[in-house]
């Protein structure tokens, strides 16, 4: 039992001691960053914080616009996803076994070395500087593990209840709605979480589709962070950056730690 | 009491819509301001700010001009720039742009010519060395903001003169950290970044070489200047001159490094002589500048790291957007860019300014120093091939490979990337 | 066959996203696209494969790319394990700890390897200060192209270690607890337990989570491209970030594509052979645990 405890704070010392430091650092002076053991009569401050929600654009407005561009990719990844996981899950097996291939190698497939074409296209499609537009790729990549994910959660759910209901004299729609949308419904949470995760850390396409500082995302704008001055290394303002970006995620984890956890759960495997 | 408020109401409605309709004929009438917008990395957008404010008081009504602030390091702007520029859509009208870029820029054909709004005469009034780097192809295309050169900071509290040569710079430093005076004797841009060519070339030109002539496609790297300069730098981190962290040092970490008083020597630009003369510096009134060290019998050489203004293709005010350009760079706006900010001016008057070299002294061996001023290879595969140098120099340095070695792989890979592109050398 | 009209929009998505800029890329490969040519292409026979070909720089990016992945996610794999097995554990507080534990894989990238800049900062950064007092000697983990590299596998760990644990935490629920119990009437300390039962029924899940992570790591661009920029001596520099170089720094996107699509046949030979020795692995153990 003293083995299991000592794991568990060593796991926690590890995942936690990074953002510690950086909250630490966030609240100290320039002059006790670089001389930390020195007694300072003046070692706190807010500067950094101040100095970083007053920039312009404000800081806040990052993270608006990171949570626009989840809330509105993890959307429409899910209206797209949905049916298509429906349909799979129905199918027979060989063709279903052939698209979920396909799905795999897709999702296998690292998606920076996209960033060169979907520039191109940003620039053929005017798309560039929209966050509309950036939410339309974020959906393309999200579809083949959202896809996944939901179509097992289909294919778990007794086919007698969708007979049941079709013999009651449901129409499709009526089926989605009353029956198989509320029985999915933890499978589409915890696939929302991670497309929305994935949507909000996404960087290498946002930092090729946006270049208007006013519509930067959160992990483009901490890549491209202006410091007050050229002088100094400013690593306080960057700590304090670190430190709320940070807080919206770890909330998120706090809150959503269970379907995320169960969403894994539910069989992403067994294709 | 009913119908008197709702009368009253009824009136308040109307002379509302009254006076909003005139306003807005009014606005339509008048002519709306141009609006210009220029994106500078972020120092600059800090240091011109208060001169956007007069320039758009001085204009109310006729052009509005506003400053995009962009990311800190060269590099990161430089990226933003070409990714705003590759999107389509020129969503500013000029760009302050980094000396190494007018080339490329050039062939890629984003800038518009600024020939037809600058005359010889302007041209003329340019210092020597902030005239360099600003044309392409014969035509002039970026108009200079300051007139960044790399310099040579020195102790004056530890030794009388500079050291002229190497030789004298490196033994200086070594009898100053043999007596524990200092822990460090010189520190440079060693981190593998634009820095670190900057450095090289004012070592490699001051050994009497030359890096790279675009003109007669003639590298000298894997020749004796080049290998010496390789070597000696090398060598500075090989005795202790330079404290190892150096080829990881970056503008920031030198400044701070020779802030704090840890070192004899610092290679930088002008603007730390500002920082360097402030409150928290531990090294206040004990530093002098002069030019880099060179070799005997050979001219020392200052690398140029100019930014100038541009003015991008499909901007819809180039003529607003240029008299923003020549109020920015105005003799005026230049004299309190340099006493506020450090800025090293442009024209060649306000070197020679008495009451202004009275106050400050380090402007005079600024000028001296501009003089030697170096461009880089001016040639639009400068990035490339600065890459191709930054990257074996900095495996030199951490000692990944012999300076020599990495000089002739240098020269190679830079031989292979000028073919590749079809300038065979 | 209204069932196929449902799949029709994602995978239209799809091939936009996946397919097409696959073609463009092998288009673009034979063709001169750069600044020299005013950023118009023009056929060029080939040229960009043969320069791909002797591309040394490339060479020793692919080969760092590849260290990279590989130290990286066999870290990740086996303390994936040791964490998923902790986190499965009955304890007091198993959520918050086990939110605690996924905190690094939730952050963007990018928020921390600015983080990590600052931690591994010479002279200044805690672990430099921790190796000056204790060692006597600065660990310079950002200048010194033999560390720097493991400083940033570090970093990859640190932030991927808990996604892959909370695949292999999804797999243990999988294993029906009356197998321990079965095995430890038999006798069976925890380590047999472990290697009898947990790991070859963990397999799929292990395999599933080597395959995506692989694939990941072999694409790392951001944790790179801000924590080190690539440097030094180039010894941090990932093919992707190369790519990327060459696109919006040189302005060369014809042999950028030709590094992409290259790296994609690279890329996907090595899936296709790890997917070959996991299938294998898990069928030779299936038929063990059957015997």
């Amino acid at each position: 039992m003293k083995a299991t405890r000592f794991l568990i704070l060593a796991l926690l010392v590890w995942s936690l001691a990074p953002l510690t430091w950086q909250l630490y650092t966030s609240f100290c002076i320039d002059q006790a960053l670089v001389t930390p053991f020195a007694s300072l009569n003046q070692r706190w401050t807010l500067d950094h914080y101040q100095s970083v929600l007053n920039s312009n654009p404000p800081f806040i407005r990052y993270l608006l616009n990171s949570l626009f561009v989840g809330g509105l990719s993890t959307f429409l990844t899910l209206l797209l996803a949905i049916p298509s996981s429906y349909s799979l899950s129905k199918m027979g097996r060989r063709s279903s076994l052939v698209i979920k291939f396909f799905l795999i190698g897709c999702a296998l497939f690292p998606y920076v070395l996209l960033f060169l074409a979907l520039l191109e296209i940003a620039r053929y499609l005017q798309l560039g500087n929209s966050l509309i537009a950036l939410a339309v790729p974020y959906a393309a990549l999200s579809q083949p593990l959202a896809i996944l994910l939901l179509t097992n959660a289909f294919s778990d759910l007794p086919a007698e209840l969708e007979d049941a209901a079709r013999v009651e004299g449901l129409s499709v729609v009526q089926r989605f709605r009353w029956i198989l949308l509320p029985l999915i419904s933890p499978a589409i949470a915890s696939t929302a979480i991670l497309v929305f995760l994935f949507s909000w850390n996404e960087y290498p396409i946002a930092l090729t589709w946006i270049s208007d500082s006013g519509k930067l995302t959160l992990p483009v704008a901490m890549a491209r962070i202006a410091g007050s001055s050229i002088h100094s290394v400013p690593y306080g303002p960057y700590a304090a950056a670190t430190v709320i970006g940070s807080i919206p995620l770890i909330l998120l984890v706090m809150v959503f730690q269970k379907p995320i956890v169960s969403g894994l759960t539910t069989g992403a495997v067994k294709g | 009491m009913f119908t008197i408020r709702k009368r009253s109401l009824i009136l308040l409605t109307a002379a509302i819509l009254f006076i909003s309709s005139s306003l807005l004929c009014l606005s339509v009438l008048a002519k709306r301001p141009d609006n210009v917008s220029i994106l500078m990395a972020a120092p600059f957008a800090d240091s011109t700010s208060e001169l956007v404010k007069i320039f758009n008081q001085k204009n109310r009504g006729r052009i509005h001009l506003e400053v995009i602030k962009g990311p800190l390091e060269t590099e990161a702007i430089s990226d933003l720039a070409i990714s705003s520029l590759l999107l389509g859509n020129t969503p500013f009208d000029g760009l302050l742009m980094d000396v190494t870029w007018v080339p490329k820029y050039a062939k890629a054909g984003w800038l518009e010519s600024l020939d037809n709004y600058f005359n010889e005469d302007d041209l003329n009034a340019l210092a020597e060395g902030a005239d360099e780097g600003n044309h392409y192809q014969g035509s002039l295309l970026r108009w200079p903001l300051n007139a960044d050169i790399g310099l040579l900071y020195w102790r004056t509290d530890l030794m009388d003169e500079p050291p002229r040569t190497p030789q004298e710079l490196e033994s200086i430093s070594q009898k100053l950290q043999n007596g524990g005076r200092i822990p460090y004797g010189y520190v440079w841009q060693g981190k593998q970044y634009e820095g670190l060519s900057c450095v090289f070339l004012e070592i490699i030109d001051g050994f009497g070489g030359e890096w790279f002539s675009p003109d007669s496609g003639r590298i000298g790297l894997d020749e004796p200047p080049g290998l010496d300069a390789s070597e000696w730098l090398n060598h500075l981190i090989q005795t202790g001159v330079s404290p190892r962290a150096v080829t990881n040092f970056a503008e920031s970490e030198a400044l701070q490094s020779f802030k704090s008083g840890q070192a004899a020597f610092m290679r930088n630009w002008p603007y730390a002589w500002a920082e360097l003369q402030k409150n928290d510096s531990q090294v206040r009134n004990k530093v002098g500048i002069t030019t880099m060290v060179a070799e005997k019998g050979h001219q020392p050489a200052a690398t140029l790291g100019s930014w100038g203004l541009s003015l991008l293709k499909g901007s819809a005010h180039p003529e607003s957007t240029v008299e923003a350009f020549k109020f920015l760079t105005s003799e005026e706006s230049q004299r309190y860019l340099y006493t506020k900010y450090g800025n090293t001016p442009t024209k060649a008057e306000i070197f020679n300014d008495q009451k202004l070299l009275e106050n400050y002294p380090s402007l005079q061996s600024i000028g001296e120093a501009l003089a030697y001023a170096r461009s880089r290879p001016e040639t639009p595969l400068y990035a490339q091939i600065s890459v191709v140098l930054q990257r074996k120099l900095s495996s030199s340095l951490t000692g990944m490979t012999t300076p020599v070695e990495a000089m002739q792989q240098a020269e190679r890979s830079t031989a292979q990337v000028l073919e590749a592109a079809g300038e065979s050398p | 066959m209204p069932l196929l009209i449902l799949l029709i929009p994602s995978l239209l998505f799809l091939v936009a996203v996946f397919a097409l800029p696959l073609f463009r890329y092998t288009w673009l490969s034979f063709h001169a696209d750069s600044v020299m040519t005013g950023l118009v292409a023009i056929p060029n026979q080939g040229a960009n494969w043969q320069r791909f070909i002797h591309d040394t720089r490339y060479l020793q990016d692919l080969f760092q790319t590849l260290r990279f992945s590989v130290v990286s996610v066999t870290a990740e794999i086996v303390l994936g394990l040791v964490i998923a097995l902790i986190l499965h554990q009955p304890m007091r507080k198993r959520a918050l700890i086990r939110s605690s534990a996924l905190i690094p894989w939730a952050l963007p990238t990018t928020v921390m390897a600015l983080g990590w800049r600052w931690i591994f900062n010479t002279p200044y950064g805690p672990i430099d200060r921790l190796t000056q007092s204790w060692l006597g000697q600065s660990l310079n983990a950002l200048g010194e192209p033999s560390i720097a590299w493991i400083t940033t596998v570090y970093a990859d760990i640190w932030k991927t270690t808990p996604f892959v644990a909370l695949i292999l935490l999804a797999g243990l629920q999988t294993i029906p607890s009356d197998l321990y119990e079965a095995a430890k009437l038999e006798g069976a300390g925890s380590w047999i337990c472990l290697r009898r039962i947990t790991i070859p029924l963990l397999l799929p899940y292990l395999g599933l989570a080597l395959m995506f992570r692989l694939a990941q790591a072999f694409g790392v661009f951001d944790l790179v491209q801000v924590m080190t920029g690539g440097g030094p001596a180039s010894s941090t520099e990932s093919i992707a970030l190369y790519a990327y170089w060459n696109a919006l720094r040189f302005l060369d996107f014809g042999y950028s594509a030709t590094i992409m699509i290259g790296s994609f046949v690279i890329l996907s030979s090595l899936i296709l052979i790890t997917w070959l020795v996991v299938t294998t692995a898990r069928n030779r153990s299936q038929q063990s645990l059957a015997r």
